[in-house]
């Protein structure tokens, strides 16, 4: 039963490599077109999920689970956006780009400030010298943390040049290093499943 | 001969580009390696992968859920299926799951994409099968949150506040959420274990989470965690291939060195 | 002595207000602290000064709301530097709710400036697909917009008239946070080999270093000292300088508090005690 799915996994992941090596207009647009169908797809998908998010909310508001008011806020807004979607558009200047531009910015926003806070807060807990490694996780944290700043060149004109060596050298060494191994692991993994080796993406047999 | 010229795309008739023949060669050694391993583990039957301290404590952290009577959540990253870093995310959920299952406590998974939703409630009820027991699977558990990044943030560590699951797993693709993620998880006094393929968010993982699993040890915890010849034999095949890439490194250093370029030219990708 | 583990287990939420007085009171009190200018964004401004008025760039604004702190100034002092060089600026997003900040970005610009829409500048809004929307640009322009932002046909405004795909464009440049600048550098730099300049979140920056090194790329910059930097080689004191002031505060409140932690660590040590309890991060395992 799995045989389906696998042959196309192996035909399409086999193409689209292949593809890679061929530069002809023909063999790119047919690339182009994949590319485009799988927006297609993805379209499709957000159905899947709208149902998996109604469904998930509805349970907890039929079984009066703790908090379920705040899925009642959820279902009415999966409602009235996509109602005020399909009848007055999501254009420019329509209800819902107002919405979006009122409320769903400023809370994204929002979240992402709250990187500035948790980043001071893990920082007093993780950067404590309790061993050879994180003493110098530590020191280097310190030194990137003040020379990457103005005051750091207050302090003396030689930090931003110090902090710029341990991002260029140590720093880009270290990372290029991972991201080789990175990319032989995915060049595996990607193989892994070409091949058929690895299966459990597909799910129930 | 190894640079091509610039060629207008929609005229390019060529059916092979030569200057990729670094790639072809560097893939097909590659597949030279991973089919002599799989002959080797096949012929062995066991080999050797140095133990991973993140992965040995996956077992931990669901006995620990299990005491607690917490459930274990699972953030399978945020990206999609084009992402490699999601298909290890989605093969380690499966083997997690069977664990879980085993063990009898709780696995909550929420999901930033909708396909990735839909595997992985297809890879965890198999899981559950496989170990068993159907009826134990809770139809849910796997659930789609949000496509945008903030929003499922907000969902996460408000599940995360409310349920205090016993251990947090994140593997996959992750980007600025990480560090709110594991902070927050820290706060309520989980077992952390996290692994992603994206460098930029190791060391926010590093500092916030119990352990981590850096770059290419994602991949390779699914081999890891099932113990399978075959899939062992693709993280030695790996090894293989990052220890060609490193002499081949060397290699084009010490003949740049030596005023011949030629090597570190030709490793160049067009 | 409990005060020891005091300091050792601080009450998050002094931590929070510490941040937050420290980022709140340069923006309101600015402190003006010199910002160091690195060879990476001088390079890229050189890259964009060298440009002869009438050059057309495109540029590509691939943020949204969640990352303007670091991006919006950055396009703005991108634009402002363009609009008095006479650049002319084809700009695009390639999200959606990029649409709205593209745009405002622009118009602070220009307004300082005194660009003018459709002369000095185009902006052709959003188009999705990303790897197709820069391959299609490559092939065709107007086969991925045939029309700007506001409706106005390409072949009728004058900046866009004569541009039908890269090679009619001096520069592309591209200020993203997410995965958008690697298939710029791809697509347009790789394949149409457009010369290509990267604004980039500084948490990514380093990701880019290797294509510097390699001439890929003419410039980078990188996160909200980055847009600093060019701000001073523009200068102009914009949010970016604004901004570096803040962080710069809240960076030594965030190293004082680890001094601290350290120091009580260490004295804790001493008398014989715990150090506070067990060990947090994947460093100590």
């Amino acid at each position: 039963m799995r045989r389906g799915p696998l042959l196309l996994t192996f035909l399409s992941g086999a193409a689209i490599a292949a593809l890679f090596f061929i530069p002809h207009y023909k063999a790119q647009a047919a690339n182009s077109m994949l590319l485009e169908w799988t927006l297609v797809v993805y379209a499709f998908a957000l159905i899947l999920g709208s149902i998996s998010l109604w469904n998930s909310h509805a349970r907890k508001v039929r079984d009066r689970a703790e908090g379920w008011g705040f899925s009642v806020v959820t279902l009415v807004s999966l409602l009235a956006i996509t109602a005020l979607g399909v009848w007055k558009g999501v254009g420019e200047g329509t209800p819902v780009d107002s919405i979006y531009n009122t409320v769903n910015s400023p809370l994204a926003s929002t979240m992402f400030a709250l990187l500035a806070f948790v980043i001071a807060s893990a920082a007093f807990r993780a950067f404590r010298a309790r061993s050879v490694e994180a003493t110098l996780l530590l020191v280097t944290a310190i030194v990137m943390m003040i020379g990457r700043v103005s005051i750091g060149e207050l302090i003396s004109h030689r930090l931003p040049g110090i902090t710029e060596w341990l991002l260029d050298v140590p720093n880009l060494a270290a990372k290029r290093a991972i991201a080789i191994g990175v990319g032989l692991g995915a060049v595996s993994t990607a193989l892994k499943i070409i091949l058929g080796i690895e299966r459990s993406y597909l799910g129930r047999s | 001969m190894l640079r091509s010229g610039f060629v207008t795309p929609q005229f390019d008739t060529r059916w092979f580009d030569p200057a990729r023949w670094n790639v072809l060669i560097g893939v097909l050694l590659f597949t030279v390696f991973l089919v002599v391993n799989i002959f080797r583990a096949r012929a062995k039957g066991n080999l050797y992968v140095r133990p991973i301290a993140g992965l040995k404590a996956l077992d931990e952290a669901i006995g620990r859920a299990t005491e607690m009577g917490r459930p274990v959540l699972y953030v399978p990253g945020l990206s999609d299926m084009s992402e490699v870093g999601t298909f290890a995310a989605i093969t380690i959920c499966a083997r997690l799951a069977h664990r879980v299952a085993e063990m009898g406590c709780d696995i909550d998974v929420p999901c930033y994409d909708p396909v990735v939703m839909t595997v992985l409630d297809g890879a965890v009820r198999e899981a559950y099968s496989k170990a068993g027991k159907p009826d134990a699977f809770r139809p849910g558990c796997v659930h789609y949150v949000s496509a945008q990044q903030m929003a499922y943030v907000a969902a996460v560590n408000g599940f995360m506040l409310r349920e205090l699951p016993a251990a947090n797993i994140y593997m996959g693709s992750f980007y600025a959420e990480s560090l709110l993620l594991a902070e927050t998880g820290a706060r309520t006094g989980a077992i952390q274990i996290a692994g992603t393929d994206k460098v930029t968010q190791l060391p926010f993982f590093v500092c916030a989470c119990d352990y981590t699993l850096l770059g290419e040890e994602l991949f390779a915890a699914s081999a890891y965690l099932g113990r399978e010849p075959i899939q062992l034999a693709t993280v030695i095949a790996q090894d293989w291939a990052k220890a060609l890439a490193a002499a081949a490194i060397v290699g084009a250093l010490v003949l740049s060195a030596l005023g011949n370029p030629a090597l570190q030219t030709w490793l160049k990708v067009a | 002595m409990t005060w020891v583990r005091r300091l050792l287990a601080i009450d998050r939420r002094i931590i929070f207000l510490l941040v937050g007085v420290g980022a709140a009171l340069p923006l309101l009190f600015p402190l003006n602290l010199p910002v160091a200018v690195s060879p990476r964004v001088k390079a890229a401004y050189d890259a964009i000064d060298a440009l002869p008025p009438g050059s057309k760039v495109l540029l590509s604004m691939d943020y949204e709301p969640d990352i303007m702190a670091e991006l919006f100034p950055m396009s703005v002092a991108v634009l402002r530097h363009c609009f008095r060089k006479h650049v002319q600026v084809i700009a695009m997003t390639l999200y959606p709710a990029g649409t709205g900040l593209g745009e405002r970005a622009i118009l602070t610009a220009a307004k300082a400036e005194g660009a003018v829409r459709n002369r000095d500048y185009a902006w052709l809004g959003y188009k999705s697909g990303f790897q197709v929307v820069m391959i299609g640009i490559g092939e065709n322009l107007r086969g991925m917009y045939p029309v700007d932002f506001y409706g106005t046909r390409l072949d009728s405004i004058p900046v866009t008239r004569h541009v039908n795909s890269y090679a009619q464009l001096q520069m592309v440049i591209n200020l993203s946070g997410s995965s958008a600048a690697d298939y710029w550098i791809q697509f347009a730099q790789g394949r149409y080999h457009a010369p290509l300049v990267i604004g980039c979140t500084a948490v990514m920056a380093t990701d880019y270093y290797p294509y510097l090194s390699s001439k890929q790329l003419l410039g980078l910059i990188g996160g909200m000292k980055g847009a600093a930097e060019y701000e001073r080689l523009i200068d102009i004191f914009g949010d970016a300088r604004r901004g570096m002031d803040a962080q710069s505060l809240v960076h030594v409140i965030v190293v004082g508090l680890v001094i601290v932690g350290n120091a009580a660590l260490f004295i804790s040590k001493r008398s014989g005690g715990d150090g506070g309890g067990p060990a947090s991060g994947s460093m100590t395992r």
